[in-house]
């Protein structure tokens, strides 16, 4: 393992444990105005001061950071099934299922994908909790974000399907089943695990645009896009409040440090 | 925070100091007016030019909110409010030297009214079916008379630019204080002085005191803001609190704030029948002890403080009591009260356990507020009002959605509960809002397009509204409106919020300005603004 | 004596009709046979053909293919997925990429003897058979870590572990160092010896199967041109192919049956 490898583990470790642990204390509350100190410089009752509404800067980062970590690794997972089922099938059985797959994955590409999730949106229940909303919304990024791992998916599985050892296999009488088991898909999970890394700092970007955009999370529920709606104020000069920023830059980078380079290549 | 309001039209220059003034303004318009007709206009950038361009018969001055006599020396209102009586100022020509006489309104008057020009300005003209004529009676008198009594008659001329029937540049020739000079498409339009403008200032001296506007697009506000910063613009006329409240860190004198406005901010819930909600909540929307409560568990002193920065003030009605006439001042905002908010929704049957409330029929109380996504101070209001409503054991969602859709919503399929929006009324005038109090109107939002009132108090704003149509006597109407102000407070369809204050950045070196809550705020006196540096050069 | 195999057949793969052309090839049970032709004339391609492989490389064989008395064309792809590996084993041509890089070798010899489980393996006997070592630290290594004489010792095992009557082994020694070459020679003659294995040994190089095999089949460019025991491959070549092929060696060996 190597030390940038290492770093990444840690600050990660970091990130999540001290969210998770603060998340244990009644003190932080995400969402309670403290309307007679909003917007306050950073404090020991704040440490990172408060925002316009007097809600507690580092309880609210803390929160962003637990859920906005937790759902784009769960929303990698959730692509890459989708991934590896509609690429595997698409590489494994080739012919006409490949060709329709392969036309489903560049349309999936294609898709405006923003106005997609707008669209979606503006079909939700308009009582949907905001763990709800935040749910579906990853929940949908997870649903559109298959189709490029779905693609690398297919190369390598496809790659795999015509390799030697595969062709080894079926001289011995091996059959189709224990094939992808034992054969195609062991040597998979490089790719597999290479597509998950990649991806979650991919969804933690989208989540953050969305946010932006002020599409995430429905109030109060923080999400690190949503907190980032702070710096939209052009004249903003809290340097607190870029926070959010080197936590999603941090955490960007720690994935890509994890994510392995080159991988395996079949 | 400033509050000024200097109750002048034409300051007395009496300095000898000034002989020479002139100078260039510059500030900018959000986009590329539409046109340069100005019986066209519809949109805010093609306003502005008409406006600091055009001259008209009557003007509402923006401070006093008085009609004050233009090109028109005096009027009369007669055949109970039926016809209008221009008699018209005499000496005075248009920019291109072509004299201004009662055939130039004449010729305006039948333009406007002309149907092939589908102008949006002759349709208040057009309220009875009979459209108006147009007579001249003299060289100097010309009338209008409607097909039926037009109540606030002559607000409706405050609009229309009087165009020359006689001169052979056409649109170019003009009455206001500038005319274009040159329109560079995407860049800027750029006015000069009208040397035939007929106001002078109180030592006889040729009004306006500025060379040339200088009008430049820029659509992005945050570098108009930066450009303001830098000097490279005189003014804007209207900024965020947060805008406001930095600049006036930096330089208190660049700000204003003209007190407040006509914009509120305003919620309401959805009571359209057709609406598909649940009953039970179609229930609590349709009582007006749900609606109190609602309104009572609100502090709106907060939103005015915290959302913007203390540059608004908590709304007690339709009316903004910087519509000086018609604000009806009997009205106080709804007080912040949530014992009382409590004793009205248990006394309609609501009770409270653990914490949340739940109606006669057992349903925990839980509504979204809807509101437009990426308006941050509405959706801060509404999550401050999500958690306010958690002392009445509410649940209180907040959805952003992108206006297209929400409006959809709102107009369509109506499938809302709470809407959180804004509302300017351009129009001081009552006469404008019928659109929005008749029941049967499609902009009375709460439950539009009615075959016949819903409610007692609904049918009864419609009497007053239909009376105060058809009265002339503006102590009368005043009385008639004030009620109707007075149902909706009691009734509150619409819970309104906040008025928010007119701010506006200024460069100090702008002098002779006095801010307007009414658009267009900074420069509706554009004829005596001038800067101080060019006349310290100048000398 | 009836043959183990005959086959009569053509090969098409798409946009490259005719790989081969009626190729006519019959091993007898027992019988080393030898398969020599340039590289690109067809031969992993009959190999392929031979255990009907040739759909998962797109080519499709037309023909006749027989083993004993069964018609192998005619087998369901299930039937002929019961001939693969437990009638006649095959031992592709790179040794290091027909094995799965992510599997223990140890777990592969398991996987291949698990696709027929017709009788208790003798792993042991067969990994001595082929001189590879039997301890648990040999066996838990993975492709990578071994040597490509290795792999190939391994490749052979797994062809015939289930002791199939025909052992297809295409260029097997190509990849090898000349020692090893004599090695794996050796190898197969004693498999041949002592199993009473039939042996298609396919290579591009007429001098090293001449000490190897019965008997020799000369391919170009997808037809066998001639078919002979070794010995009159060598004295008596008949087609100008063959002579041509002849010329090309230095040297004539003298002619040593093993
Ligand atoms: N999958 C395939 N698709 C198309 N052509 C092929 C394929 N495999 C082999 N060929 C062609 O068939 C010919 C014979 O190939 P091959 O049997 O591999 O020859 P050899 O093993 O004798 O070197 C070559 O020209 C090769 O290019
Ligand atoms: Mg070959």
């Amino acid at each position: 393992m190597t030390a940038r490898r290492l770093f990444a583990i840690a600050a990660l470790g970091l990130l999540l444990a001290t969210s998770f642990g603060a998340g244990l204390l009644p003190k932080f509350s995400y969402s309670a105005q403290h309307r007679e100190f909003t917007d306050a410089a950073p404090s020991l009752r704040f440490p990172l001061g408060t925002d316009e509404l007097g809600r507690d800067r580092m309880a609210r980062l803390l929160s962003a950071t637990r859920v906005s970590l937790v759902f784009a690794a769960a929303a990698s997972l959730g692509a890459l099934i989708l991934a590896a089922l509609i690429g595997g099938v698409a590489g494994y059985c080739g012919g006409w299922c490949d060709r329709a797959l392969v036309h489903g994955i560049d349309l999936m590409l294609s898709l405006p994908w923003l106005f997609l999730l707008l669209a979606v949106r503006a079909l939700l229940p308009l009582n949907a909790a905001p763990l709800t909303s935040l749910l579906a919304t990853y929940a949908l990024l997870a649903l559109l974000g298959w189709a490029s791992p779905a693609r690398v998916v297919r190369a390598g599985v496809r790659s795999l399907r015509d390799s030697e050892f595969v062709l080894q296999a079926r001289a011995e009488g091996v059959t189709e089943l224990r094939i992808l088991l034992r054969h195609v898909l062991p040597n998979l999970r490089p790719i597999l695990l290479a597509q998950f890394w990649t991806s979650i700092p991919l969804f933690i970007l989208t989540e953050a645009n969305l946010g932006f955009l002020g599409l995430s999370a429905g109030e109060p529920f923080p999400t690190w896009g949503s907190l980032l709606r702070e710096l939209q104020d052009p004249l903003l000069v809290r340097p607190e409040a870029f926070a959010p920023v080197a936590a999603i830059a941090l955490s960007v980078v720690c994935f890509k440090l994890l994510s392995p380079r080159g991988g395996y290549q079949v | 925070m400033t509050r000024r309001f200097l109750p002048v039209l034409v300051v007395a220059f009496t300095s000898t100091a000034l002989a020479q003034i002139g100078g260039d303004l510059r500030f900018c318009l959000r986009a590329d007016p539409k046109t340069f007709d100005p019986l066209l206009v519809e949109d805010d950038n093609s306003e502005a030019v008409r406006y600091l361009t055009g001259g008209v018969l009557l003007r509402v001055n923006r401070v006093s909110q008085q009609f004050t006599p233009e090109l028109a020396a005096s009027w009369k209102v007669d055949e109970q409010g039926r016809r209008i009586t221009f008699h018209l100022r005499h000496g005075v020509a248009f920019s291109d030297g072509t004299p201004f006489s009662a055939d130039d309104v004449t010729y305006t008057m039948n333009r406007l009214m002309d149907p092939q020009l589908h102008s949006a300005t002759a349709d208040p003209f057009r309220s009875s079916s009979i459209p108006p004529r147009i007579t001249q009676l003299s060289a100097d008198t010309v009338s209008v008379t409607f097909g039926a009594p037009v109540s606030g008659l002559e607000r409706l001329f405050d609009q229309v630019a009087i165009l020359s029937a006689h001169s052979p540049r056409k649109l170019a020739a003009v009455l206001g204080p500038f005319q274009v000079a040159e329109y560079k498409p995407g860049i800027e339009v750029r006015l000069s002085r009208n040397p035939n403008y007929w106001k002078t200032d109180a030592g006889g001296r040729r009004l306006p005191y500025a060379d040339q506007i200088h009008l430049q697009i820029q659509q992005n506000r945050d570098l108009e803001l930066v450009r303001f910063r830098r000097g490279e613009i005189d003014l804007i006329n209207s900024v965020d609190p947060e805008v406001f409240e930095r600049l006036a860190h930096d330089a208190p004198s660049s700000v204003t704030d003209a007190g407040v406005s006509l914009e509120s901010e305003m919620m309401w819930f959805n009571q359209a029948p057709s609406a598909p909600l649940p009953s039970y909540k179609k229930a609590w929307f349709a009582s007006q002890a749900f609606r109190r409560a609602v309104s009572e568990g609100i502090n709106r002193a907060d939103l005015a403080r915290i959302v913007f920065k203390g540059h608004a003030q908590p709304a007690a009605g339709p009316i903004s009591p910087a519509n000086r006439f018609w604000f009806n001042t009997t009205l106080r905002p709804h007080p912040f009260d949530v014992p009382s908010a409590l004793r009205r929704l248990q006394e309609e049957g609501f009770q409270m356990r653990n914490g949340q409330l739940y109606d006669g029929g057992g349903h925990a109380v839980e509504f979204s507020i809807l509101t437009n996504a990426g308006n941050r101070s509405r959706e801060r209001m509404a999550t401050m009002i999500q958690q306010d409503l958690t002392a009445l054991g509410m649940r209180v969602n907040v959805v952003t959605l992108d206006f297209p859709s929400l409006l959809e919503r709102m107009t369509q399929t109506f499938q809302y509960e709470a809407c959180l929006l804004g509302l300017t009324n351009l129009d001081l005038d009552p006469g404008a809002q019928m659109n929005v109090w008749l029941s049967s109107a499609a902009n009375h939002q709460w439950n539009p397009n009615q075959k016949s009132a819903a409610t007692p108090w609904e049918a009864e704003i419609d009497r007053l509204m239909r009376r105060q149509a058809s009265e002339l006597r503006p102590e009368a109407r005043k009385r008639l409106f004030d009620r109707v102000q007075q149902i909706v407070w009691e009734q509150e369809p619409f819970l309104y919020l906040v008025n928010k204050d007119s701010l506006m950045a200024l460069s100090p070196q702008l002098q002779n300005t006095a801010p307007a809550a009414v658009a267009p705020q900074a420069y509706w006196n554009i004829e005596v603004l001038r800067k101080s540096s060019q006349l310290a050069g100048n000398r | 004596m009836r043959p183990l195999l005959s086959a009569f057949v053509s090969v098409d793969y798409p946009g490259r009709p005719g790989v081969l052309q009626g190729v006519d090839l019959e091993i007898a049970p027992g019988e080393i046979l030898g398969l020599v032709g340039e590289s690109g004339s067809g031969k992993s391609t009959l190999a392929l053909a031979l255990l009907r492989l040739l759909p998962f490389r797109g080519g499709t064989t037309r023909g006749e293919l027989r083993l004993r008395e069964r018609d192998l064309l005619a087998l369901s792809e299930r039937q002929m997925r019961a001939v693969r590996g437990r009638e006649i084993g095959l031992v592709l041509q790179s040794p290091i990429s027909a094995l799965n890089p992510a599997m223990r070798i140890g777990r592969q010899i398991v996987e291949s003897w698990q696709a027929h489980r017709d009788h208790s393996p003798d792993l042991p006997g067969t990994l001595e058979m082929v001189s590879l070592p039997t301890e648990p630290s040999f066996l838990d290594r993975y492709p990578s870590q071994l040597s490509v004489g290795q792999a190939q010792r391994v490749l052979i095992a797994m062809a015939i572990l289930h002791r199939p009557a025909l052992l297809i082994a295409d260029e097997p020694t190509s990849a090898l160092d000349a020692v090893t070459q004599a090695e794996i020679l050796k190898l197969f003659a004693r498999l041949n010896r002592q199993l009473g294995m039939a042996v298609l040994y396919i290579s591009h190089d007429l001098l090293s199967v001449a000490s190897l095999c019965h008997r020799i089949a000369i391919l170009q460019q997808g037809q066998i041109v001639e078919t002979n025991t070794s010995e009159e491959i060598f004295q008596r070549p008949q087609h100008a192919y063959t002579q041509a092929l002849l010329r090309a060696i230095p040297r004539v060996p003298e002619f040593l049956p093993v």
